[in-house]
């Protein structure tokens, strides 16, 4: 398990070093000059020059690379070319926002997903069956600006259940902000449902025909116990997989979301850093989603490979 | 007497957009009735209106609730960091406005109204100014307002290292140096030529010249409360949103408001929803393009602001393709059917250009029968093409940027030179892409943006409260944003002559001249001048909309 996980932790340092190279090479390729940028149109380019060599932006590409990665691990973000605040003051506060919206969406989706999926499974073939698929399904093709808009409208503007923004108050205690974020958690849910029941049914439906549920079945267990204990635990593995390859877009690619509910997540600021040519904020942004999917996806690893005896003793072999 | 007053008011008020502009530029500058009775008759309001609304205006303005905080959306967020001299964007403008003041106010109606200086006076040939502050005004660290707090304030606005975006408004008019402190309460401004406009200059239309303590320390607006307005800033984080409480010790008096507060929305349809589900009261700019829904909603209140923001389609005169001919020109323009274009993309909301920047709005307007409206005519324009020797038309590529309606501008322009064989291609950039490079201007060049140096684009152009700014930028030889390359002795002669003159009918001599030598050349194509807008609940009492687009809000209230 031990040799499993370093091995694990490994593959995510690796990954995160290749993702580092590769979003500082991006940013390097975006057209236009940071000090041109900063000091605007009409500066001199002497002073465009003066600025860029102050920012340290006019040394060999490397340098600038390896002094970038250096300061990040060492837990200095850099300062905001735009805004002229340390990146660390703007990205922890809307990091913390998409983690709280993602934990929302999750604490939403999941169950209702896993429990519909099954459920469809169990009803396979039946009314139940085609009206969760077809259902999620739709959804799922719906653009979420399309379905977000429409929640608001309905709940927010219409029926006046829900607030139609997600930016809750700066007092706001627990439920509040609960509160809030239940709007764009239920259009996430709309966007996520389909694709996670889906995954949920196939397993479910997989684990049903397998041999060890006929033999349970033949050794005359009942129903709920077959399921609980032999269907389930096989069928969402593939399902968790799926979920936590879904933690990179609920973190950091909610930018349409985070707009419609003109909420401060980190999608929205590295949007708006690209979109202003904010390279500090922008770069780092990156890597902090980044690692924020590492992460998740190495819980991921690490709940599958518990739930899963062959994973563990495959890595070990 | 005060809901018989707002009904009346508000029935008259959404007659439709001439008479809501009207009672709001009367109610907001507090225009005397004899000015009040001249606009309105120019606009045609019947008799009886006119007299409803002086009637019901006889008396006092209803008096303001007092207590609240305003919640206020402002789209877009600003993009960079909040320092007056340096604004260049709305987010940045709308959230300096509403903490600070200037030294003269344009209110509707480009009327010059006192704010922190009391009176202007020029010398004779209008080349040096005297302006006189008010006293008793304390800046919100506690100091008091003199004219050294002044001269800091300009010297940094026409400093050309320091950053600010002023200058191009200030070119020609004052430079470093300019700027000398009479006494404690007296400035005075010694300028590089006779400029009879001068005071739109030291006005609000120059949004970035909020002033500030001599003391002043940049980076520090938003962390330190040191403005002279009604409110002082509290708090404020980037990209999401500002606070501000009353200053009780405002020269002006007591605010209504207890305080305002500013969320940032980046996209429009999220502000629009908050706005109808009352979750903000005021939305400090929208437009028809992307918050139609807002229109003819019964829970808002549409602010609109007679003004002249626009856009321009420059035609490069210098390069070597059909564009520098003045009869191709000439024929593009006229293929163009205004008051449809005016109606598809603002209904009512804004005037019919006529290829010079002499906006309706502004009295140095000639107009019809003098300067003719330039009309659609097909027929014309092919014999013009035919004469250029381009009867068969040509193919041109058309650059501009993805901002409000300008992408169906765009689509409008390339159907319409269709009809003359011209086979239009467009290439629409993201904004900061359309404004990317350099644009250090002449002797230098343009630099390498696209947006002065496409062959032909269509360019965003704000309010100004005199078109000093089109003259000297756009239109002027070597001027920094002349992206049609334009150079005209004539033109360049006209529009001297027009910002020195003082007496209206002598700038209206110089601008006939100016906008017929513009019409011969059409160096750039004016299609309309739209109104500034802005939308609120019901709620929202005593807001007028700025054709600048600041946010005031000294005399607003919550019912």
């Amino acid at each position: 398990m031990l040799r499993f996980l370093l091995r694990r932790f490994g593959l995510a340092l690796a990954t995160l070093f290749v993702l580092s190279v590769l979003v500082f090479a991006a940013s390097q390729l975006l057209p236009g000059d940071i000090g041109r940028n900063v000091l605007g149109p009409f500066a001199s380019p002497a002073d465009v020059q003066r600025l860029d060599h102050e920012l340290g932006v006019d040394r060999p590409v490397y340098v600038q690379y390896l002094d970038w990665v250096w300061k990040f691990i060492h837990g200095n973000l850099g300062t905001s070319l735009e805004y002229q605040v340390p990146v660390a003051s703007l990205l922890g506060p809307s990091l913390i926002n998409s983690l709280k919206l993602a934990a929302v969406a999750f604490a939403l989706v999941v169950p209702l997903s896993i429990f519909g999926g099954v459920f469809a499974a169990l009803r396979r073939g039946r009314l139940p069956d085609r009206v969760i698929t077809l259902t999620g399904l739709s959804f799922t093709a719906v653009p979420e600006f399309i379905s977000a808009i429409v929640l608001i409208l309905i709940f927010g503007v219409l029926l006046s259940w829900l607030p139609v923004t997600a930016a809750y108050p700066a007092d706001a205690d627990f439920f509040t902000q609960v509160y809030y974020l239940l709007l764009p958690g239920m259009a996430l849910v709309l966007v996520l449902f389909g694709y996670i029941a889906r995954m949920a049914r196939t397993g479910t439906i997989d684990a049903l025909e397998s041999d060890y549920t006929r033999t349970a079945f033949l050794k005359g267990l009942d129903t709920a116990t077959v399921i609980r204990r032999h269907v389930l635990r096989n069928s969402l593995l593939p399902t968790i997989a799926v979920i936590a390859t879904q933690m990179g877009y609920l973190i950091g690619g909610l930018v349409v979301i985070e707009k419609l509910f003109n909420y401060n997540g980190i999608g929205q600021r590295i949007y708006t850093a690209a979109v202003n040519k904010d390279f500090t904020m922008l770069q780092s942004g990156v890597l902090v989603i980044g690692l924020v999917y590492l992460i998740a996806t190495l819980i991921a690893d690490i709940l599958y490979s518990l739930l899963n005896p062959r994973i563990r003793y495959a890595a070990a072999e | 007497m005060n809901r018989e007053w707002r009904e009346q008011v508000e029935g008259i008020r959404q007659r439709g957009p001439i008479e809501r502009t009207l009672l709001d530029e009367y109610f907001d500058i507090r225009y005397d009735r004899r000015e009040f009775i001249r606009r309105a008759t120019v606009f045609g309001l019947s008799l009886s209106t006119i007299a409803m609304v002086l009637e019901s205006c006889g008396t006092t303005n209803p008096t303001p609730k007092v207590g609240g905080r305003l919640k206020v959306g402002i789209i877009p967020p600003p993009a960079h960091t909040i320092e007056p001299h340096t604004f260049a964007d709305q987010g940045a403008l709308e959230t300096g406005s509403i903490a600070g003041e200037h030294l003269i106010r344009t209110a509707a109606g480009l009327q010059l109204v006192p704010e922190l200086a009391t009176s202007w006076t020029p010398n004779s040939d209008a080349s040096s100014w005297t302006v006189k502050l008010r006293s008793q005004v304390k800046f919100q660290t506690g100091q008091a307002m003199t004219a050294d707090d002044v001269v800091a304030t300009y010297n940094r606005l026409v400093d050309p290292n320091s950053g600010s975006q002023a200058i191009s408004a200030f070119k020609g008019s004052l430079s470093p140096g300019g700027i000398t402190k009479v006494d404690d309460l007296t400035v005075k401004f010694q300028l590089d030529a006779p400029t009879a406009s001068f005071p739109y200059l030291l006005s609000s239309t120059t949004y970035q010249g909020i002033i500030l303590p001599a003391n002043y320390k940049l980076g520090s607006f938003t962390s330190t409360p040191q403005t002279t307005g009604a409110f002082k800033i509290t708090s404020y984080t980037p990209g999401v949103g500002a606070k501000y409480d009353r200053y009780n010790d405002w020269w002006g008096g007591h605010a209504a408001l207890d305080g305002v507060d500013v969320t940032y929305y980046s996209d429009a349809a999220a502000a629009d929803s908050a706005l109808i589900a009352g979750t903000i009261d005021l939305i400090g700019q929208i437009q028809l393009a992307t918050d139609r829904s807002l229109f003819n909603n019964p829970k808002v209140q549409i602010f609109s602001a007679h003004g002249a923001t626009h856009r321009q389609v420059p035609m490069r005169v210098d390069l070597n393709n059909p564009l520098k001919d003045s009869k191709v020109r000439q024929a593009i323009a006229l293929t163009l059917d205004r008051p449809s274009i005016v109606k598809t993309l603002f209904t009512s909301y804004a005037d019919i250009g006529n290829d010079t920047p002499w906006a309706p709005v502004y009295p140095s307007s000639v107009g019809a029968p003098d300067i003719a409206q330039r009309a659609q005519d097909l027929t014309k324009a092919k014999q013009l093409m035919s004469a250029a020797g381009f009867a068969n038309g040509f193919s041109i590529t058309l650059t501009t940027e993805q901002t409000g309606e300008i992408p169906q501008l765009a689509q409008i322009i390339q159907s319409s030179v269709k009809q003359i064989g011209i086979d239009m291609k467009l290439d629409i950039l993201t904004a900061t892409a359309y404004f990317d490079g350099s644009q250090t201007g002449p002797p230098s060049g343009w630099g390498n943006t696209p947006w002065l140096n496409a062959p032909i684009n269509i360019t965003d152009w704000g309010h100004r409260a005199v078109p000093n700014v089109f003259l000297t930028a756009a239109l002027e030889t070597g001027g920094v944003w002349n992206a049609a390359h334009y150079s005209s002795p004539e033109f360049d002669a006209a529009a001297k002559g027009f910002i020195g003159a003082i007496s209206l009918s002598d700038q209206k001599k110089f601008s006939k001249q100016a906008e017929t030598i513009l019409l011969a050349d059409t160096p750039v194509i004016f299609p309309y001048f739209y109104y500034y807008l802005a939308a609120g609940s019901k709620s929202v009492k005593g807001y007028y909309g700025d054709p600048q687009g600041n946010v005031f809000l000294s005399h607003t209230s919550l019912g």
